[in-house]
């Protein structure tokens, strides 16, 4: 729908007269075209097409009960066609004994005719008949309608009656008067079909924000803000959801691509391996140095693994890689333990036998290792054997990209489904667990 | 939003590549600078900063 600022036709067609009720002065907007006008002051609802304005049914309610938040006579562009708001009306829907009411307005230009805005909870459609017939597509489940290859999925069906009432209308308009509403969705649009007696008339909605409204008729201040989600509101997480999915299928390719090149090119070579003893029962100093080892090429990841022969034991070794030529140190410590044994569940193991772990951004140089290797003392001898590898892929920030790719994916999706769940949760298909959570449109 | 989430895939994967080409790791290490070069003829006048260990004996 297009909007635009107001644009009064040049010349109204206003036709005065007076209500047989009260006396009070008609403004007939619509004029030939009317078939029922109310009086603003006594609210008879008057017959248009009868010269004399027979009152068709006297509505007592007061004129400040329901004030239409646009007033009638208000002017506006819609779809680049000027229209004025001539009539006002209230329906009501009773769902397990609750009320839920709406507001249609009448728009009239002399031109076109007729077409009607809705508003329900701050949410409005802009609607129009229909000049052609949907298709039932009855199916398991639910039933649908086509329209112009479109889809629509039936979302309720419910008698509503109307309860209030305020200028010029196209038809025979009585309060009180009920017919069976049935919408079917396609977001951001609706089919209505209405039922009274053996007349069925459809119409299409489409969803239009209230700040696009305001904006047309120029009227002040702010629309009120949309409370919960409306039957055929645009979800604005669903077309982002797929598209969201397809760029996260792209990124875990390029991300397995990156994996597998990584993986390739990296140099995994074996730069120091020694085999060393501690004995826990020796007294004295336990630190020593090994020989110096290259690590050639770029910076890159040094991983030192650790594999002992400790049994129901622990050896602690504190590690420094230090550069020969620099001075500078990697200081860690790693702690190798295993226990094992049998009690009532059956037998257990804790720990492992070997360790290894990723020394970070270690630039090419000569270096060589201290080790100070501690135990418990008199547990015999550990034997255990240091291996340095260099440049070897962190598969680890591959895991943690994926998640980071993931976690939004999934969270868009979940608020898409959140959405969903809250529109239908409304509708005669709500889903079992449903909980209104407070939204009552 | 699509945009939003192109640009945050492009920065994770670009962060990715150079964690990888500069050799990050997670592991905790720490880094000291001019180590005497007499360490090697006697590591035991180094102390590192994890020496005396308190080790939790594990096991059920």
């Amino acid at each position: 729908m297009s909007t635009g600022g107001p644009n009064p036709p040049s010349t109204p067609h206003v036709k005065a007269m007076n209500c047989p009720g009260c006396g009070a002065a008609l403004n007939l907007r619509s004029f030939t075209q009317a078939v029922t006008v109310v009086c603003d002051s006594c609210h008879s609802i008057l017959d248009a097409q009868d010269p004399q304005l027979k009152v068709l049914q006297q509505f007592k309610k007061a004129t400040g009960e329901d004030p239409p938040l646009i007033p009638l006579g208000s002017r506006g562009k819609i779809r680049g066609t000027a229209y004025e708001a001539v009539g006002f009306q209230r329906r009501t829907i009773h769902v397990e004994g609750i009320p839920y009411s709406w507001h249609e307005y009448v728009l009239f230009n002399p031109y076109k005719g007729f077409r009607y805005l809705t508003e329900y909870n701050g949410h409005w459609n802009d609607t129009a008949t229909l000049r052609a017939l949907p298709t039932l597509n009855p199916y398991v489940g639910q039933v649908s309608v086509a329209y112009l290859g479109e889809t629509y999925r039936h979302f309720q069906t419910a008698q509503a009656s109307t309860t209030f009432v305020l200028g010029e209308f196209p038809w025979q308009v009585r309060v009180g008067e009920a017919n069976e509403v049935t919408d079917y969705i396609s977001p951001p649009r609706v089919l209505s079909s209405e039922r009274s007696g053996n007349e069925v008339t459809w119409s299409m909605g489409e969803y239009i924000s209230g700040r696009d409204i305001w904006k047309t008729f120029a009227l002040p201040g702010d629309p009120p803000a949309p409370i919960g989600v409306y039957e055929n509101q645009p979800s604005p997480f669903s077309t982002n959801t797929k598209a969201i999915w397809t760029i996260f299928g792209a990124f875990a390719i390029f991300l397995l691509i990156m994996m597998v090149g990584f993986a390739s090119s990296a140099r995994d070579e074996e730069a120091f391996q020694g085999a060393y003893i501690f004995d826990t029962s020796a007294r004295g100093e336990a630190s020593f140095v090994t020989d110096p080892f290259e690590l050639k090429g770029r910076t890159s990841t040094l991983e030192l693994s650790t594999t002992t022969n400790v049994d129901n034991n622990w050896i602690y070794l504190n590690y420094a890689l230090i550069n020969q030529d620099t001075g500078q140190a990697y200081d860690f410590g790693r702690e190798v333990s295993y226990y094992h044994g049998h009690d009532s569940d059956g037998s257990w193991t804790e720990g492992s036998r070997s360790d290894s772990v990723a020394i970070p951004s270690v630039p090419p140089g000569t270096y060589f290792l201290r080790v100070e290797p501690e135990s418990d003392s008199g547990h015999g001898t550990i034997h255990y054997e240091i291996t340095a590898k260099r440049d070897v892929p962190q598969f680890s920030f591959f895991g943690i990209a994926l998640l980071a790719l993931l976690v939004p994916a999934a969270l868009i999706t979940w608020r898409s489904i959140n959405f969903e769940h809250l529109r239908w949760a409304e509708s005669d298909h709500a889903p079992m667990e449903s909980n209104t959570g407070g939204d009552d449109d | 939003m699509r945009n939003l989430y192109m640009i945050y895939g492009v920065i994770v994967l670009g962060l990715l590549g150079m964690s990888e080409y500069r050799g990050w790791s997670l592991a905790s290490v720490n880094e000291v600078k001019n180590v005497p070069r007499s360490v090697r003829d006697n590591p035991g006048s180094y102390r590192s900063v994890y020496a005396v260990y308190h080790h939790y004996t594990g096991g059920k």
